[in-house]
């Protein structure tokens, strides 16, 4: 009663196949139609990345340095402009003394 | 959100150390922590990198917003008192 192994199509044998030898047979057709995913499942969509488990012994240098080196540039650029404001208004200040103060 | 216009310039800057500043730093930290919590990392060692960053993010934020907020606030304060000061009828106080 057993079908042959390595049997493809399952049309032709729908008398003596087992109902296990018609799923292998459907999942070898989706295997070489690319419908078959992990497991039995059949997969109509593709994942545009392959999800990996984070490997922490290999910290990744770049991003540190690239991470710290954008903070410290961030805090000198927050420090230069805070100055300036500073300069400006004190320049500011000075200017309007010069000026009337009888409107607002 | 638009930059901090010229005239604002005329007011006094927020010291680098103010609220908003402080505040959205804090919020950075949080996410940081957050991410570490959710990938199931040490809390508070673990990426450090990281923390600095989006504290010094939200701290950077805070100090403009800060700054913006300063200047919609004397903006209103300004056109109120003018319109008191057109308006004297208006506002006319108990003797």
């Amino acid at each position: 009663m057993a079908a042959p192994p390595g049997r493809q199509g399952a049309a032709g044998s729908a008398l003596t196949a087992r109902p296990c030898d018609k799923m292998a047979a459907a999942l070898r057709a989706a295997a070489g139609l690319r419908l078959a995913g992990p497991g039995h499942g059949l997969v109509f969509t593709r994942s545009a990345f392959v999800a990996r488990k984070n490997n922490y012994e290999h910290p990744n240098w770049f991003g540190v340095g690239l991470a710290f080196s954008t903070s410290a540039a961030l805090w000198a650029l927050l420090f230069k402009q805070h100055n300036e404001d500073v300069m400006e208004y004190e320049r500011r200040k000075e200017a309007s003394k010069h000026k009337c103060t009888g409107c607002s | 959100m638009a930059a901090v216009p010229e005239e604002a310039r005329g007011l006094p800057p927020p010291p680098l150390l103010n609220k908003m500043s402080a505040w959205l730093g804090g919020a950075g930290w949080m996410a940081a922590l957050l991410a570490n919590g959710f990938s199931q990392r040490p809390l508070l060692t673990a990426g450090v990198h990281r923390q600095v960053l989006l504290t010094t993010v939200g701290w950077f934020a805070g100090y403009f917003l800060a700054k913006r907020t300063q200047y919609v606030h004397a903006k209103k304060d300004r056109e109120m008192f003018e319109y008191v000061r057109h308006h004297p009828e208006d506002f006319k106080t108990a003797v």
